[in-house]
């Protein structure tokens, strides 16, 4: 089930076009990654879909509606740049934000106790946020983000400037509030953080959408059918063997009979066809499939795209 | 509760619970009310001695006054015995030494009109005590013209008539009611400036610490910008409630007990001694000019409208802080941190230091051009216009208008702040120009 629809987004501002034509779906209980460097115009598309700036063209969907003030209560947004009163008590300051979301003092204090016993930190109510160490005021972040369980939750770089321990700690929470059914927009320039947790992805350059898709759709297609295959045997004969049906790509000698070559599958030859070409040259230690990471993904696709716009 | 609301909430809650509004709230007042104490108390010490020069070309007086059984009489009598014209005395030079002109004609006798020019206006205490001494000089006069006792003649006296005017024919006195009136300037000038600045200061804040990102995710830029404007004055009004509490305590206090004998015509017996068989009315009378001693406590407890001056000034400080409020924010949002902002607040706080020298002005000329001019201009008005009020030189309908006249622009403003704040806040890194801010405005 959709949950945000991002239809012909155009942005500008003086000088420069930000957001060019860009769409874009999330589905229920999906986490989606909007991927691209710093610039890119990611952090314009998500002001757009909080409603803090409005788009020069194009509409937002939420859950099949035009999306409207109200719906900010539907939303959860962790922003890139965040920060908190730092004067304020901790307590305090989640209850304030739990009502701007339009929480009763009830329902906000029930939930704030339940995050706060969670994470153990019932302690720090009545501490003021000056007192607390960053990862202590980015937890206070999150919970603030989540604790309306919003339908809809957008986390800007959500995983900068934490500390390891609490990285894994939100990304526990992202995955069980994604099993409850959020849909999670994730936004990062940090392409391999966010690999493990997608489901769909769309990567932006340059204010244009390059690519958008399932995760495992587009790993699928970028791949590159080269293998790892690790070997104990004379180099030449294994690179003579390979003749024309193969290429070597790359090759590294591990110990004196030891190798590692890498090898790109031409034509329409399998993985089984290069196996029975190079089984009788030499011993076969181990065998992997080389998978782009989303770097070289987002590399090629900006290089595939530039050279289609000029054409 | 809406979400302005909610703002508002915050706004107030977390400035009012702060030990620096608790402390400044609670001892400012206290210190006014000392300060007011020291300077009434002064008021009525006063121990200058004027010289009196009598002009009696008749010799009415017969160079005589009795000064009565005071060791330090406030007032000395000198005599000369013709006609002595003001601008003589003023200007010749050989009077230097004389402070006060009192000249007594033949006229005397029948208009019972007396001439004081005097080169400082002395304190009514003083001025009570010539009027005192020529009156009871001139009953002698007059009764014994009559061929009739001092007893007698007071039962059938008329008053005399003083007039006092300044030996200056170009100088017009400073009523104590303008310095009042200026001081209320001043008090409300300080006012916009600190809470308008606190609003400034509140949007740099929740700019630099990026927690506006959080906040208007949830609510509209206007939303933030009017609860904190308005959270903000509330903290103003509440200072000022709990100040004119305490003070008005203050006073009242220190009326009854320091100053009763002002206002109570019983304790006036000894004031008035020398003067013997006076009817009781007649006490009644005196006791009235008498609370007058001094011209700052009569002021302070009988001459100005304070319930009028009170509701002006929730008025004109609420439009002056609005106005300058909104400008304050504005500016907050489009500089990068607090040190940016000092260059690009000249142009707002121009109009307000502007104004409060036009109040210095003012005090001098409450009737001029100036005065009417910067009393209408809504940059200006919620600094000159009490003043105004309080030395009584203005009609109605003029502070009608001009709080028309403020309350328009105050929209028109907001509308316009509105616009760059929330364009402003999100714009890291770099301080907007003027030039940038009137573009985001037409935006």
């Amino acid at each position: 089930m959709e949950v945000l629809s991002v239809e012909n987004i155009v942005k500008q501002y003086a000088g420069h076009t930000a957001l060019n034509d860009i769409s874009l779906t999330t589905k229920k209980g999906e986490i989606f990654g909007l991927l691209g460097p710093n610039g890119a115009g990611k952090t314009s598309l998500i002001r757009i879909i909080n409603q803090i700036t409005g788009p020069d063209s194009g509409r937002v969907l939420l859950g099949g509606r035009e999306l409207k003030r109200e719906d900010i209560a539907r939303i959860g947004y962790l922003p890139e740049e965040r920060g908190l009163y730092k004067k304020m008590k901790v307590y305090e300051q989640v209850m304030y934000f739990a009502r701007l979301k339009g929480l009763t003092k009830k329902e906000a204090k029930e939930r704030i106790d339940m995050w706060f016993e969670k994470f153990e930190i019932t302690s720090w109510y009545n501490k003021k946020v000056e007192e607390l160490s960053k990862g202590m005021a980015q937890k206070i972040q999150f919970i603030i983000t989540v604790l309306h369980e919003p339908d809809l939750l957008i986390l800007d770089e959500p995983f900068s400037g934490f500390d390891p321990i609490n990285a894994q700690l939100i990304r526990n929470e992202i995955m069980e509030l994604k099993k409850k059914g959020a849909s999670i927009l994730l936004s990062t320039h940090n392409m391999s953080s966010v690999e493990e947790i997608c489901d769909s992805i769309a990567l932006i350059n340059q204010s244009k959408m390059v690519l958008k898709g399932n995760l495992n759709d587009i790993k699928n297609e970028f791949r590159s059918g080269v293998y790892s295959i690790q070997f104990k045997g004379m180099m030449f004969g294994f690179a003579n063997a390979l003749f024309a049906d193969f290429s070597l790509e790359h090759s590294e000698q591990i110990d004196e009979d030891r190798a590692i070559a890498h090898v790109k599958l031409l034509k329409d030859n399998t993985l089984n066809d290069l196996l029975k070409t190079i089984m009788p040259v030499v011993n076969i230690e181990a065998v992997n499939e080389i998978i782009p990471s989303m770097n070289d993904i987002f590399l090629e696709a900006v290089k595939q795209k530039e050279g289609g716009d000029h054409v | 509760m809406s979400k302005t609301g909610l703002i508002i909430q915050r706004e107030y809650g977390s400035r009012v619970r702060k030990k620096s509004f608790l402390i400044i709230t609670l001892l400012v007042p206290l210190i006014i009310a000392g300060l007011g104490f020291l300077a009434m108390w002064l008021s009525v010490q006063e121990t200058k001695q004027v010289k009196v020069l009598v002009a009696d070309p008749e010799n009415l007086c017969n160079g005589k006054i009795f000064v009565g059984d005071n060791a330090n009489p406030p007032a000395i009598f000198y005599f000369y015995e013709d006609y002595l014209e003001p601008s003589v005395f003023y200007e010749s030079g050989q009077y230097d030494d004389y402070d006060i002109l009192i000249g007594i004609r033949k006229e005397v006798i029948t208009n019972k009109s007396i001439k004081v020019f005097y080169r400082e206006r002395m304190s009514k205490q003083t001025e009570y005590y010539i009027r005192d001494r020529i009156e009871l000089r001139l009953e002698e006069y007059f009764a014994m013209d009559r061929g009739i006792t001092l007893t007698e003649y007071r039962r059938i006296r008329q008053e005399f008539n003083f007039i006092l005017e300044n030996v200056d024919p170009y100088k017009t006195d400073t009523e104590p009611a303008q310095i009042v009136g200026f001081a209320i300037s001043i008090l409300i000038f300080i006012f916009i400036l600190t809470y308008a600045g606190q609003v400034m200061r509140g949007v740099i804040e929740e700019k630099t610490s990026r927690v506006v990102e959080i906040v208007i995710s949830s609510v509209k830029p206007i939303q933030l910008m009017m609860g904190k404007i308005i959270g903000i004055g509330l903290v103003g009004l509440t200072q000022f409630a709990i100040w004119a509490v305490i003070i008005g305590l203050g006073l009242t206090f220190i009326r009854i007990f320091f100053f009763q004998d002002m206002v109570d015509p019983s304790n006036l017996a000894d004031a008035l001694a020398p003067i013997e068989g006076m009817s009781p009315d007649l006490l009644t009378d005196q006791a009235a000019a008498v609370t007058r001693e001094s011209d700052l406590i009569w002021i302070i407890y009988n001459g100005i409208p304070w319930p009028t001056l009170i509701t002006l000034f929730v008025l004109y400080f609420m439009g002056g802080y609005l106005l300058y409020g909104a400008l304050f924010a504005m500016i907050g949002a489009a500089v990068d941190s607090e040190t940016d902002s000092q260059q690009v607040m000249i142009p707002v706080m121009l109009p307000l230091m502007f104004s409060y020298f036009i109040g210095i002005l003012v005090i001098a000329n409450p009737n001029g051009p100036a005065a009417a001019w910067f009393s209408q201009i809504p940059f200006s008005s919620p600094i000159i216009m009490l003043q105004l009020v309080a030395a009584d030189t203005i009609e109605i309908w003029q502070v009608v208008l001009s709080l028309t006249i403020l309350a328009g622009t105050i929209i028109l403003i907001i509308w316009g702040a509105a616009k760059v704040y929330r364009t402003g806040i999100l714009m890291y890194g770099k301080k907007a120009s003027w030039k940038e801010i009137f573009k985001w405005m037409r935006h």
